[in-house]
């Protein structure tokens, strides 16, 4: 330690009480921080993961053509006049014909994590004289399984069970509510062309969109092909999930050359999630660094006082010889010793309080305690901002006891 | 050998009216000799005496210190240069309070760092021993007598061997009895060990023993 440091020791340590307030000032700031920041980034993860409990990152469904060839080709001279009445745009195909082809040359890309088909149809549902409309969603569990983790949105019965059971069938609890059915009831399934099967309930799923809950139903994918007559490589949606889902377009992008159909990332039509968790974040940052810069201020205010009570002595330090860097250095090793004292403490204290939140019971959907993400990103910016800002806090004071002139000071 | 020349020396105040305080003052002073200054209020000695310790910069002349120019240099080569040849003692003691007497005594040695720090505690030991403080070396200099105190600071201006040792009032706070010791430290640093001093002073009988007084009325020798 060269005799600037241990000045500057000697000068904190003289005063305790005001270096433990400046220390738990910045330790309050960088613990704040890292809990708020842990916090939000844990709530845009559920909310993440909630958005994608139903949704896939890419979605390739048949669609209308956007664009239209004309009916006629144009007048090719101005005598004659073309009238087309009520032009219209019409699907002439339903659903995706060679569904299992996509899936199979969707499935060997690099990004891509998992693939899946569905058969989704609007049905009645019937049980008694209670009829709702749903969506039957024909599943292939396996994948179904893997992108959406469907076995834990299950409350009751098993997914796999509807490969095993053809009548077999999983409604959304909010679904089997509103038309009075539980496990091992039967309901029947009434599709718009009028056919009519009777299914088992063998399962209750609620994801925590309620939407979604009261109005799913699920079987097996082959029980809805038969159900709508369709063959074994009919889909209507294929749902691709990616190991990134900010890279959706890309890989859309990517995907669409391989199929006549329309491919869709997930960003078009949920460009509100996205600007929610910015939204989210910057809220989160906002509030932390005013945290810091207010212990900032703090910081400032003991440096000052400290410099205004020790002027004779920088005073005398600087006669005997000290210089002006020296002097900085003097001051400005106290406000950085508080910075990493805070800052460390404020580490600790930043764990604690993310522990303590994580375990605070919170019962919504699939979690139970309040959200919370480990970053040790985090942790770095917390730390790195809370000694800037401490050191801009100090190096103020530390200039201006620098500029002191002894003379007057020791002339009195 | 000459310690410290000066040649016309000029210093004008500014604020807060424009002001001739010191007036074309030529004056040599010889290694060892143990000089006073001495003045009426306002006659410009303790500005005098800050101009000569590099303190002040702002003035018209020459000042040399052991052959070295001290005009025009930067102020980080000012400090150095007081670090290591000139030795300060204040009318105020100005010992930093939360430091041992002994501590005090080695901080300017500290900053220069021409010594291990085990030579320079053996040297502080030695001065204190000189003047008469054993038995404080290890309270805090706040908690020593105000004659101790000022003995402490003299022992500080000491340690690093200084070319001169500069005083500005050096008794002004002193008792009669303290005075004495003071002075006597003083007359005993110039004639045996050859120490150079000047000292601004009030004090007629302190002044009447030095080897030499210079005198200031209104800016000028007298």
């Amino acid at each position: 330690m060269n005799i600037n440091q241990r000045i500057a020791t000697v000068l904190l340590t003289s005063r305790i009480r005001q270096l433990l307030v400046a220390v738990l000032s910045v330790t309050f700031g960088i613990s704040m921080y890292i809990a708020m920041n842990g916090f939000m980034a844990g709530v845009n993860n559920v909310q993440t993961e909630m958005t994608f409990t139903a949704m896939p990152h890419l979605k390739v469904y048949n669609d209308l053509a956007n664009e239209v060839e004309a009916i006629l080709p144009p007048p090719s001279d101005s005598q004659t006049v073309l009238i087309v009445n009520n032009a219209r745009n019409i699907r002439y195909t339903e659903g995706i014909r060679n569904a299992t082809a996509i899936k199979t040359a969707v499935r060997d890309l690099d990004r891509v994590m998992g693939v899946t088909t569905q058969l989704n149809e609007n049905v009645f549902i019937r049980n008694g004289v209670s009829r709702v409309s749903a969506t039957l969603s024909g599943i292939q569990t396996q994948s179904e399984d893997q992108l959406f983790r469907t076995t834990e949105y299950l409350t009751e019965g098993d997914l796999f069970e509807l490969d095993r059971r053809a009548n077999g069938i999983i409604l959304g609890t909010g679904l089997a509510r509103r038309i009075g059915v539980g496990m091992g009831n039967n309901v029947t399934v009434s599709t718009s062309e009028g056919l009519s099967k009777t299914f088992k309930v063998i399962g209750l799923i609620e994801t925590g969109a309620q939407s979604a809950d009261r109005t799913r139903a699920l079987v097996s994918l082959q029980t809805a092909q038969q159900l709508f007559s369709k063959n074994k490589n009919y889909a209507t949606e294929v749902l691709v999930n990616l190991h990134d889902f900010d890279e959706a377009r890309e890989v859309a992008a990517q995907i669409a050359p391989l199929t006549t159909y329309k491919v869709e990332a997930w960003q078009e039509g949920n460009g509100q999630r996205d600007s929610a968790n910015v939204l989210r974040n910057s809220i989160a940052i906002a509030v932390s660094l005013t945290i810091l810069i207010v212990a900032g201020f703090g910081i400032y205010n003991i440096m000052n006082m400290t410099v205004n009570e020790k002027i004779k002595e920088i005073a005398i330090l600087k006669a005997m010889g000290f210089n002006g860097g020296d002097v900085i250095e003097i001051f400005l090793a106290q406000s950085v010793a508080i910075g990493l004292l805070g800052g460390f403490t404020g580490l600790g204290l930043g764990y604690l309080i993310v522990c303590i939140i994580d375990r605070v019971p919170f019962d919504l959907g699939s979690i139970s305690t309040l959200p919370m993400q480990y970053s040790a990103t985090d942790y770095l910016l917390a730390f790195s901002f809370g000694l800037i800002i401490t050191f801009l806090a100090g190096y103020l004071p530390a200039r201006k006891a620098s500029k002191i002139d002894p003379v007057a000071i020791l002339r009195g | 050998m000459t310690a410290l020349s000066v040649q016309q020396l000029h210093k004008h105040f500014y604020e807060p009216v424009p002001f001739h305080v010191l007036r074309d003052l030529s004056f040599n002073i010889e290694a060892g000799e143990f000089v006073s200054i001495m003045g009426k209020s306002g006659s410009g000695k303790s500005t005098l005496l800050y101009l000569l310790s590099t303190l002040d910069t702002d003035y018209e002349g020459q000042i040399t210190i052991n052959g070295t120019s001290l005009t025009g240099l930067a102020q980080n080569q000012l400090a150095r240069f007081r670090n290591e040849h000139i030795g300060f003692v204040f009318q105020f003691h100005f010992l930093l309070p939360e430091f041992s007497v002994l501590e005090n005594v080695m901080l300017p040695a500290l900053k220069l760092r021409k010594q291990s720090r085990e030579r320079i505690e053996a040297r502080a030991l030695e001065l204190l021993y000189l003047l008469d403080l054993k038995g404080q070396e290890y309270k805090k200099a706040s908690r020593i007598s105000g004659g101790q105190q000022q003995r402490v600071a003299i022992a500080r201006a000491l340690i690093n061997e200084p070319a001169i040792i500069m005083g500005d009032e050096p008794t002004g706070n002193l008792d009669s009895v303290n005075t004495k010791i003071v002075f006597d430290i003083f007359r005993q640093l110039a004639r045996e060990r050859g120490q150079t001093i000047i000292a601004v002073t009030h004090d007629d009988e302190f002044a009447a023993n030095c080897d030499r007084i210079i005198e200031l009325s209104d800016g000028m020798l007298v």
